[in-house]
């Protein structure tokens, strides 16, 4: 329909939904076809759980049969899912399809870069809530659960915590030289956070300085966030502040830094 | 009618001028050759053209584009293969595709287009299980999938067999029989003289020379038997060429 030898009518405009949905499945793929970092996110948690779930523990008050341990690991299994998508495996696709040129080879096609890390963070999130239903429906088969007293707080912390730890996964990314830099700084800040916020057990034994930081940094504000919002107890305020605070410094200090190639 | 128009460019890395004046046109359906040594020039020039960067100074039309202002409306016509253009070694020759088909309004059918490359035996392969050859001509076919009114290759034919260049060169021809102008960077000198209509030889951020590839070969020598290697080697420098 086109002759090319007349001119033509160039389209101005930008790539439209069916661009946007195949870039997502492309990336869908991505995430799939890396095995470990489909099968790790969605393991580990499982994992901690199962392993640490067994013991007896005095039953949560107004939570019928269900224990405080179940009401701990719940929580904790879920913030360790979305840690690991956002803070490790996210920067490290990044970062790989930055090395690799893949993101300046988009920036000569109407697609822009940026439609690739808006893909990442969808299928990161349907990894993350993969990992979620998974943990609630081995949760549920293993342990007594009773349902949150708070759903909807409990709804709103989990996705403050997703925001704060995909901001963090960005963060990295921009400032990775490597993809092995990605990975290594996403592994050492993911077990950090888990560490001080009480991922590998109590933080009673950790120095007062590093405990109190623990517990407004990502892991430990989401996960005693959570916990709270599932007893339906109130959320403390400037841990919720804190999980606001990182996504919002870490989103704009990883736009500002973010390089294409 | 100029397809593209590259009016005194200059551009500068810190102290390092990389690009120093460099003006040429190119007709349409024209293949034109850019060629010249590691850092003559020609990969930044190339770069903005695609407005992948800004020059200093200078102009830059692409079918009557500015190609920085005009980003959005010029990425639709230009189709780009990029020198160590790498793509993700798991996904499929088919995906990729039908994937950067879908960045564009108009476009060619993928099923056909990896026909025509020769490669729909390899639809369902990753990328990581290709040859050289198979993967210079996957990154072709991207370059060409959204229907392209000016294609830029770059080191289309690096790290080929010469039975995969040959094939290379008689895929470009056809896509230049189709009507579209074609931006050939190169290092290769039989390459050049092969395809290309014209060649602007690169050295030091200008062009030494822009000419029919037997009009270069006439200009240093006179003689209808030298070679185009030779006559790119006594346009440039007398220094060891880089590697």
């Amino acid at each position: 329909m086109t002759d090319h030898t007349a001119r033509v009518e160039i389209p101005r405009t930008g790539p439209g939904p069916r661009a946007w949905l195949a870039l997502t499945a492309h990336e869908g793929r991505m995430v799939r076809r890396d095995t470990a970092g489909l099968l790790i996110p969605l393991g580990m948690p499982l994992l901690i759980m199962v392993m640490n779930g067994g013991g007896d523990s005095p039953a949560a008050p107004g939570l019928g049969g269900m224990t405080q341990q179940t009401a701990f690991l719940l929580p904790m299994a879920m913030v360790t899912v979305v840690a690991i998508v956002g803070v490790i495996n996210m920067p490290s696709f990044l970062a790989t399809y930055r090395r690799y040129k893949i993101l300046r080879r988009l920036a000569v096609t109407p697609a822009s870069p940026s439609m690739v890390l808006v893909a990442q963070v969808v299928v990161g999130l349907l990894q993350t809530l993969a990992g979620v239903v998974l943990v609630l429906v081995v949760a549920a088969m293993m342990f007594d659960v009773a349902p949150p007293a708070a759903p909807l707080a409990l709804v709103a912390a989990f996705v403050a915590t997703t925001a704060a730890m995909f901001a963090i996964g960005m963060l990295i990314a921009a400032v990775s030289p490597t993809p092995n830099a990605a990975l290594a700084i996403g592994l050492v800040a993911f077990f950090a956070i888990m560490a001080l916020g009480g991922g590998f057990g109590n933080t009673a034994n950790l120095p007062d300085a590093l405990a109190t930081a623990g517990q407004y940094l990502p892991f430990g504000a989401g996960l005693e966030s959570m916990l709270a919002a599932w007893l339906g107890e109130p959320m403390n305020a400037g841990q919720v502040g804190a999980l606001g605070g990182v996504t919002v410094v870490a989103g704009l200090v990883s736009a500002r830094l973010f390089r294409w190639e | 009618m100029a397809v593209i128009e590259v009016e005194d460019v200059r551009k500068r890395y810190g102290e390092t001028v990389a690009v120093d004046g460099v003006s040429f046109t190119v007709e349409h359906g024209e293949i034109f050759g850019v060629l010249g040594r590691n850092g003559a020039g020609k990969t930044t020039t190339v770069e903005i053209i695609e407005g992948l960067r800004r020059p200093d100074s200078g102009s830059v039309r692409v079918l009557g584009l500015d190609p920085v202002r005009d980003r959005k409306a010029l990425r639709n016509v230009l189709g780009v293969q990029l020198q160590e253009g790498t793509l993700p070694d798991k996904a499929t020759v088919g995906e990729l595709v039908r994937l950067y088909r879908s960045f564009y309004a108009d476009g060619h059918d993928p099923h056909r287009l990896l026909a025509d490359l020769g490669l729909d035996h390899k639809r369902d392969t990753f990328v990581d299980d290709l040859s050289g050859g198979q993967v210079q001509r996957l990154s072709i076919a991207l370059a060409l999938v959204g229907k392209p009114r000016v294609a830029v290759l770059d080191e289309l034919t690096t790290g080929l067999d010469p039975r995969a260049r040959r094939d290379t060169w008689e895929l470009i021809e056809q896509v230049r029989s189709a009507g579209v102008t074609i931006l050939l960077v190169t290092h290769f000198m039989d390459e050049a003289k092969h395809l290309c209509d014209r060649i602007a030889v690169f050295d030091g951020g200008r062009i030494a020379t822009l000419d029919t590839p037997a009009g270069l070969v006439a200009r240093t020598h006179g003689e209808s038997d030298a070679s185009l290697d030779e006559a790119f080697l006594a346009m440039t420098d007398d220094e060891e060429p880089r590697r």
